[in-house]
């Protein structure tokens, strides 16, 4: 009767407006472990989103939802203007996601593997300019196995990158690697995000998400229970009165650490 | 294979050094000569199938020719005995100078002379299919699995499923090569007596491949590590290699063994390709096998579906 409009067109005419991920309570349980507990955010388009949070908090779960490898139980999620929970399959194509262990065929070389990954997205990619995008185009035909741990990551970038995605997703993407192959790896994130694109990042770094991003959203047992931008999320502490017990210094050690090793300079 | 037959020349007169003579010329004799004790010692050592004595009066009228034989190799025996009757017979002919009311007309025959490499190379070839099938699917997709390697294709628009299926392909590929290998080796240097279809070979080997294939997913699914595949892959292929006829025929199993080992899944794929690439079988042929391999498919194909995951449990 009358003009009915559904829910879901309503979202899809929101998504029009600059937001690249809006989740709306969004629901996951493992029989009786709640996992993700009716959580909602939005993330702008060409915005670095950070998802902070302990170990359990839900994080990873979340991310997995949004991109469309795990099935939600109850809410919504819209990721580059597709209903994730209606068509996990047909998000995959617009979104890039760099996994917290990622591993790779070894009997492929750099180039191969990212012809390789082009093709599961029916493209075709020029392998050598994408890997001068992440600082490894010397490597094109080595096998991963020989890449440090900085490399690897951003290898793993790289893989996520061949679709040209709206919304790149990044797992952790800094977790064991040395200051400076950090410090590689943001400026990546940031040069990523001016080609216009969208970045989640999850993290246990909060220096990475102070730098990095524009918003963070902060989980603990499932829910997001802050959510702003980093400053802001900083002010607020201060100004319920927090003061830390000893009076931060002008340098810490990794400032040292760098100063020493040579900063950011070249790409490891 | 020849038979080892002793002489005990009494006589040392030209009847008895003709005899001698006209026994080493026999192909498959092999002429030993002795005192009657040397001899009868060589003949209880079981170095000897029969021993004959040529008495002292040889030559000298008709004569019963002493002669001995190993009881406990009979067929050794019998085939010395048999030879030397013939030989007796012909001599007492040519001493009588009368003619053979019947005499053997024997004309050559190229036989297929089957040897044990015929016997082995399908067995080999069965083997080798189940092994494919087992180790590398189980250990690739548990290796993929904790790798993330899985996981980081299934967050790419391909379908899993294609995956699945271009792994199937390329080990039955693998398969295929694998037959030829052997099969090309087995021509060149052993002179494999290879009579079958090529196209029923590598059907049957198909049908193989996926029960085995089917039983690697099915580990797969379960296997926490590569280590838990190798112990488990181990004990499903290991049995089998010995009680299915790839190295050596059922017949020489225990009879309450054989009910078992015959519907083992190894054994109907062995004896289908031996019945195809030896005695030229057709499919229809073959049938039987072909069934239990059907039957075998089904169960394992059902076990793969239930057991296997996608991720790491």
């Amino acid at each position: 009767m009358g003009i009915a409009t559904r829910s879901e067109d309503l979202d899809l005419s929101r998504q029009t407006e600059g937001f690249a991920i809006q989740v709306e309570d969004l629901r996951k349980s493992y029989g009786n472990l709640v996992a993700v507990d009716g959580i909602s955010f939005d993330v702008k388009d060409r915005e670095i989103f950070g998802l902070l949070g302990p170990n359990g908090a839900g994080k990873t779960t979340t991310v997995e939802i949004l991109e469309g490898l795990r099935q939600a139980d109850g809410g919504r999620a819209i990721v580059a203007g597709i209903n994730v929970l209606k068509e996990p399959q047909k998000v995959k194509g617009l979104i890039g996601v760099q996994l917290q262990a990622s591993a790779f065929f070894d009997f492929l070389n750099l180039a191969e593997l990212l012809e390789m990954f082009a093709s599961f997205y029916g493209r075709q990619v020029d392998a050598r300019a994408l890997l001068r995008r992440v600082g490894l185009e010397e490597k094109a035909n080595s096998r991963v196995k020989t890449l440090s741990g900085g490399q690897k990551q951003r290898f793993s970038i790289s893989t996520a990158l061949v679709n040209e995605p709206r919304v790149l997703f990044l797992d952790e993407p800094t977790t064991g690697l040395d200051p400076q192959a950090r410090r590689n790896l943001w400026e990546l994130a940031q040069s990523i995000r001016e080609d216009g694109r969208t970045i989640v990042l999850t993290t246990h770094y909060m220096d990475e998400a102070e730098t990095l991003c524009d918003r963070a959203a902060i989980m603990d047992r499932g829910k997001v229970i802050a959510l702003d931008a980093p400053a802001t999320l900083v002010q607020n502490l201060l100004a319920k009165g927090f003061r830390r017990r000893t009076a931060e210094r002008e340098a810490n050690l990794e400032d040292v650490f760098l100063d020493l090793t040579g900063a950011t300079a070249t790409w490891r | 294979m020849a038979v080892n037959i002793g002489v005990v020349d009494q006589a040392h007169n030209p009847v008895s050094q003709l005899v001698i003579s006209r026994l080493s010329q026999i192909k498959a004799v092999k002429l030993h000569t002795g005192t009657l004790g040397s001899e009868r010692a060589a003949l209880e050592r079981g170095d000897r199938d029969a021993v004959v004595v040529l008495p002292a009066t040889l030559g000298q009228g008709p004569l019963a020719l002493p002669a001995y034989y190993n009881s406990g190799k009979p067929q050794e025996s019998s085939a010395a005995l048999g030879l030397m009757n013939a030989f007796v017979d012909q001599a007492s002919f040519q001493y009588a100078h009368m003619q053979p009311a019947f005499t053997l007309n024997a004309q050559p025959v190229n036989s297929r002379n089957l040897s044990y490499i015929d016997f082995l190379v399908p067995g080999v070839i069965a083997m080798s299919i189940m092994q494919t099938g087992l180790f590398s699917v189980a250990f690739s997709f548990v290796a993929f699995k904790q790798q993330g390697i899985l996981r980081r294709l299934m967050a790419t628009p391909m379908k899993v499923s294609d995956f699945l299926l271009s792994r199937i392909v390329t080990y039955l590929m693998m398969s295929i090569v694998q037959m030829a290998i052997l099969i090309v080796l087995g021509l060149l240097l052993y002179h494999l007596h290879f009579v079958g279809n090529v196209v029923y070979l590598v059907i049957v080997g198909f049908v193989g491949a996926a029960i085995f294939m089917a039983i690697g997913f099915s580990i797969s699914g379960f296997a926490r590590d590569e280590g838990a595949v190798a112990a488990i892959a181990n004990l499903i292929s290991f049995p089998m290699m010995f009680l299915s006829g790839v190295f050596f025929t059922l017949s020489n199993e225990p009879s309450w063994l054989q009910p078992i080992t015959k519907l083992l899944p190894l054994t109907f794929l062995a004896d289908a390709l031996r019945g195809i690439s030896l005695n030229g079988d057709t499919l229809w042929a073959v049938r039987f096998d072909l069934v239990g391999l059907a039957i075998w498919l089904a169960v394992t194909l059902f076990l793969a579906m239930r057991l296997f995951r996608w991720e790491v449990v």
